[in-house]
């Protein structure tokens, strides 16, 4: 296996409110390889964004704060780099395009202005050289005529042509990883497509990796290689695309394939997932995922009673696997300090229950039995314009 | 479902307290905005000055509470009281027993207007203190010995007692005597302070409500009317702001006739259009959201449909400016009266604070301190006040950061 | 744009017609009208001679006509097209046309009232050009500081500083800084009253180094009878200005572009300075059109305690005398100065702002 381009290991990030710290990432552990696509998907308030921002440490630190874990890119932290050296990293070495790119761009400059300030910043050339490479850049995205639209500012173009500036803007000094916080969650369906074809190309022709964030399983399916699923601040799935849409193995993504209307099927009503995501400020006990999980409900059912734990909720009762839930009083907010490895809330962790494919429930087949490892795969997937660019490599 | 659900067989996790009924809106504007310490200073001295203004004439007065002259007990401080000091008197008492009262505040405005409306005619017809004052003749009978027993108000001078019985009175430093000293006719420092809060309240508070009812109307009217209602209307303000306020003041004030009343109302006629366009832009805003459609298609008089609907929902920048109105209110009556156009007999603190420098280069400083003290502080108390209502008001700070 | 800023100058006319109508018949329908103080000064006068003196009053101003007719009379005259006499102007041998404006004859001292205006607005415009930039630079380095600082006790500190400044009346500002600084009782740091020291005629402009010693020259000394003004005139500003500045600022600061900067690896001082207050300056110029009218006011006050010679003291002088030609006069110069503020403001605004554009 070749060397992993970005590594987090155990990233866990605190926001301090003034009703007390609140967690929205939890020992997140993963690998990006070169020219790799990796996305993290979930709904929103799961962590993801968070996750993305922190690898370039834009999170404000007041009132952020890193608790523990490393980024580490070609081996580096980049987690304890003095900023001065950080700020040679974003922009050069990791690019970040945002999900509003109408107010992504400063509406006072010109659309040149912002592209060459990054290149004057991180390459040494002279005003009309950094002005060609914008130039070079802009055509690169597919934008006509960028001579003149160097000129023109942000509010005069249309949404999906704004996104390709941002895309020109990352790209132009060469990063080796892009990362896209939905970067077409904004835009119509036909510029969706426009903008991700226009990120595969680039990939294809510069070898770059692209951590994607979204939400969108069927933007996953065409554009990742590998992806990480997250649920209340974890990542409770992670596999390669194929895997994961092939067997998803934890409840929570199965219930997110449910819940996508199939072609063909008649349904008198749509599946949807019951409940909502939980507040990192107040979350369940032991797995996090237990009040909504359809699996549980569902083995415990027919498992013997002191296996499982009811519950009155309202005017019913609820009937569910006691592993799930806490078996003695547990404090509800992680209050931030080292990772529990040892597993004393009772919250299921990532773990290897197939080759290549981790899942966090402890009721997934051969759960009991797998390692703990973190997750780390370096596939891609096979495709026309990958197949000759490289042998793909079998996932370990 | 949820993640509370109780255990049963486990430790018996009890019910929460009932959730308390949601306060109104403006309870919890108000609990916000004197939640700061600083909104509660500004309030406090606010307080003070009202209490100063209310009993003025039992805080310094040169007549005495009660006297035993000649054997006969007789009250020259009440015999005294004009009009003016009852009404206030019973209204502040009136308005204090009100907010005790558990009634709508809706209901409690219209009984305070009540009484006000009674109490008004009644007051100026029937109490008539006597024309002429000697203030010199009741020290005169203590150097005579006729006065047996006699309590005096705290600061035993009135604001017009020029102590024309002691020699040198005029612009005598701070001593026993006279706390803050002496003006320059010779009357005590203090106590025309106290009177003047009177005033500066006054024209503050009421001039600032002439100059809101003014901005609302005219602005509610062309928010809601929009067409050439909006654009007379317009029109009108730019003229208003385009002349620097004191300016328009000024030639207002200089050619009519010093009265407290249109010193009222022409600070209100000048200050309205800020009132105005806020109130015009809320109802612009106002104008299409549901709620008022609605009440509009079921019919309801226009009248309701702008005060009781749309009124108390776009209300609140009025409420700030008006907080600020105040304290710009009672500054333009002190720079008036500091310049020589304010009224005439009235005490004002900027007529006193015009006194300091004197022909020459002299300046007497208590003159200067005391009086600018005084409207510094109460400006700047109502200017806090404004100011946190304003942060409590603003949506961007509530809740999210 | 051309034609936007002559669309706004046509459309100052009929604004400043209202503005002088106003204030023309507040005065011409007070108690005592506009006369009373001509004749009153005078006041020994048999009934005859007093007769003789009103008549004379009344044709020289024309103040026995109707009220609005003398208004249109005194706008005819001020406006640069209108009635005029037939040798002067163009076209000439017209009795309508072009001509110069002509702002009347002063009642109460007798001069012309461009004169008078011509000597005293330099000295206010020159107050208001000290004023300005200081107030800016310095609320915007206070409100840039706050924002920076956001919730910490420099911010909130600082604010109610202001505040507290702002609620200084001018008035006592004026009087405690005369009182403690210029004169005899305490420290005579500074002049007490005026622009120019007595022997001003007689000064070098520049600072010099003569046979008695230092010589401050024309400048410095009205530099230095400058100085207690100046501070009169600006800690007003800082309050309102640093509050605005803050604002814009924090919200600046929370946009999305500036994510976009730091992610592209800028350094904080280059996305502040670059980004941020770019953004942060916008509504400051919105806000200075609606300084000057302010600062015109201020500048009475001001004027008057420390007898300055300019627009503010001559119109308080010419409201005490009732002097009807003066006040109309400064009311419309102070708002075609209000009026052209504004409209170099928001000229200035579109010029910052590109996605607003007057064009059609």
């Amino acid at each position: 296996m070749s060397t992993p381009l970005l590594q987090l290991v155990d990233l866990s990030i605190a926001f301090d409110t003034e009703r007390g710290p609140i967690v929205p990432v939890r020992d997140v552990s993963f690998c990006i390889f070169p020219g790799q696509t990796v996305a993290l998907v979930g709904e929103s308030g799961c962590g993801k964004s968070v996750t993305a921002l922190s690898i370039m440490r834009l999170i404000p630190q007041p009132p952020g704060r890193v608790v523990s874990g490393q980024v580490l890119l070609d081996g580096r932290d980049l987690l304890t780099l003095p900023e001065a050296q950080m700020r040679r990293v974003r922009g050069k070495d990791i690019a970040m395009i945002f999900q509003e790119p109408m107010t992504s761009l400063n509406p006072v400059f010109t659309i040149g202005d912002q592209i060459m300030e990054a290149i004057v910043l991180h390459q040494q050339v002279s005003r009309r050289e950094a002005r060609e490479i914008a130039e070079r850049s802009l055509r690169e995205v597919g934008i006509a005529d960028p001579q003149r639209r160097l000129d023109e500012y942000p509010h005069q173009m249309s949404g999906g042509m704004r996104q390709r500036v941002m895309i020109a803007m990352a790209l132009s000094c060469q990063p080796r990883l892009l990362i896209a916080d939905e970067p077409t969650t904004a835009l119509d369906v036909t510029i969706q497509a426009q903008i991700l074809e226009l990120l595969r190309k680039i990939q294809a022709d510069t070898g770059m990796s692209i951590l994607l964030i979204t939400h969108d399983l069927g933007v996953v399916a065409e554009n990742a290689d590998v992806v990480g699923v997250m649920y209340a601040s974890r990542i409770v799935e992670f596999a390669t695309v194929e895997d994961l849409f092939d067997r998803p193995r934890h409840p929570y993504t199965q219930a997110l394939f449910r819940s996508i209307p199939r072609l063909g099927r008649r349904v008198d009503r749509l599946e949807t997932i019951p409940g909502a995501v939980p507040n990192p400020a107040s979350f369940p006990p032991a797995c996090k995922f237990h009040p909504r999980c359809a699996l549980t409900r569902r083995l415990a059912l027919q498992a013997p009673a002191e296996q499982t734990r009811r519950f009155r909720a309202g005017d019913e009762d609820i009937v569910l696997m006691s592993a799930c839930v806490s078996n003695s009083p547990v404090p509800l907010n992680y209050r931030g300090g080292p990772p529990n490895t040892s597993n004393e809330s009772d919250e299921p962790l990532l773990r290897e229950v197939a080759p290549g494919h981790w899942a966090a429930c402890h009721f997934t087949e051969n759960y009991a039995a797998a390692a703990m490892t973190r997750p780390i795969l370096d596939h891609k997937r096979l495709t026309a314009t990958t197949a000759t660019a490289a042998a793909p490599e079998a996932s370990a | 479902m949820t993640s509370d659900a109780i255990p049963i067989g486990h430790e018996h996790v009890p019910p929460g307290p009932p959730a308390e009924a949601t306060p109104s809106f403006a309870r919890i504007v108000l609990r916000r905005t004197f939640a700061s310490w600083r909104a509660r200073v500004g309030a406090a001295w606010i307080g003070l000055m009202a209490f100063a203004a209310v009993f003025a004439p039992f805080l310094a007065s040169s007549h005495p509470l009660a006297m035993k002259i000649d054997g006969r007990w007789s009250s020259p401080l009440l015999q005294h009281l004009t009009a003016a000091d009852v009404i206030l008197l019973i209204a502040a008492f009136t308005a204090l027993a009100l907010l005790c009262v558990p009634v709508a505040m809706s209901r409690r405005m219209m009984l305070f207007g009540g009484v006000l409306l009674i109490l008004i005619p009644t007051a100026y017809l029937t109490i008539r203190p006597p024309a002429t004052v000697v203030y010199e003749r009741y020290r005169e009978w203590e150097a005579a010995g006729r006065i047996e027993r006699a309590f005096y108000a705290p600061i035993p001078y009135s604001p017009s007692d020029r102590l024309r019985d002691q020699p040198q009175a005029s612009l005598r430093a701070p001593d026993r005597r006279h706390l803050l000293g002496t003006e320059v006719h010779g009357a005590d420092v203090l106590s025309r302070m106290i009177h003047a809060a009177r005033i500066a309240l006054a024209i503050g508070l009421i001039a600032t409500g002439i100059a809101v009812v003014l901005g609302v109307i005219i602005g509610g009217l062309m928010g809601y009317y929009s067409g050439t209602v909006d654009i007379l209307g317009m029109r009108l303000i730019e003229i208003f702001e385009a002349i620097p306020t004191l300016f328009l003041l000024l030639a207002f004030v200089a050619f009519f006739p010093r009265n407290l009343y249109i010193m009222m109302a022409i600070i209100g006629l000048t200050s309205w259009t800020g009132n105005a366009r806020f109130i015009r832009a809320e109802f612009l805003r106002l104008r299409k959201q549901d709620f008022v459609q609605a009440a509009i298609a079921a019919g309801l008089p226009l009248r309701s449909v702008l005060f009781r609907h749309m009124l108390p929902n776009g209300i609140t920048p009025v409420l700030i400016s008006a907080s600020f109105g105040v304290a710009s209110a009672i500054l333009y009556e002190s720079t008036l009266s500091f310049l020589g156009l304010g009224l005439v007999d009235e005490p004002s603190w900027g007529q006193l604070l015009n006194q300091a420098l004197g022909v020459g280069g002299t300046f007497t400083w208590w003159i200067a301190l005391y009086p600018g003290l005084a409207i510094f502080l109460t400006v700047f108390a109502y200017n806090l006040v404004g100011e946190s209502l304003r942060d409590a008001l603003d949506p961007k700070l509530s809740g999210i950061q | 744009m051309i034609d936007y800023i002559i669309r706004r100058l046509l459309l100052m006319v009929p604004t400043l017609v209202g503005i002088t109508a106003v204030v023309f018949f507040v005065m011409a329908y007070s108690p005592g009208g506009v006369g009373a103080t001509l004749i009153s000064r005078d006041a020994e006068l048999r009934p005859a001679e007093r007769r003789a003196l009103e008549e004379y009053y009344n044709r020289r101003y024309g103040l026995n006509l109707p009220r609005p007719l003398q208004y249109l009379r005194w706008l005819g005259r001020v406006s640069p097209v209108g009635p005029k006499s037939a040798h002067e102007g163009f076209p000439r041998g017209l009795a309508f046309g072009l001509k110069a404006p002509d702002l009347g004859e002063s009642m109460s001292r007798h001069r012309p009232v461009g004169a008078m205006i011509l000597e005293a607005l330099p000295v206010t415009l020159l107050l208001n050009l000290i004023t300005i930039p200081i107030i800016y630079s310095v609320s915007i380095y206070l409100g840039i500081h706050a924002a920076r600082h956001r919730g910490k006790l420099q911010d909130v500190g600082s604010g109610t500083v202001l505040l507290g400044l702002w609620s200084i009346p001018s008035i006592w500002a004026g009087v405690m800084l005369i009182g403690f600084f210029a004169s005899r009782e305490y420290l005579k740091l500074f002049p007490t009253t005026g622009l120019h020291d007595v022997r001003a005629e007689s000064m070098l402009f520049l600072p010099s180094f003569g046979p008695e010693g230092f010589q401050r020259g024309w400048l410095l000394d009205t530099l230095y009878h400058l100085v207690l003004p100046v501070i009169c005139l600006t800690y007003g500003g800082f309050a309102f200005l640093a509050k605005l500045s803050r604002g814009a600022v924090l919200e600046a600061l929370m946009a999305d572009y500036v994510r976009t900067a730091r992610a592209k690896g800028l350094s904080e001082k280059a996305v502040l300075y670059n980004h941020v207050l770019r953004n942060s300056l916008l509504p400051l110029i919105t806000v200075a059109a609606h300084l000057l009218p302010g600062l015109i006011a201020g500048a009475v006050v001001v004027e008057t305690i420390f007898g300055i010679p300019g627009m503010g003291k001559l119109t308080i002088d010419a409201i005490n005398a009732r002097d009807r030609e003066v006040v109309l006069a400064t009311t419309l110069v102070a708002g075609v100065l209000s009026l052209i503020g504004i409209l170099i403001a928001d000229v200035c605004y579109a010029i910052a702002d590109p996605r607003v554009s007057y064009d059609k």
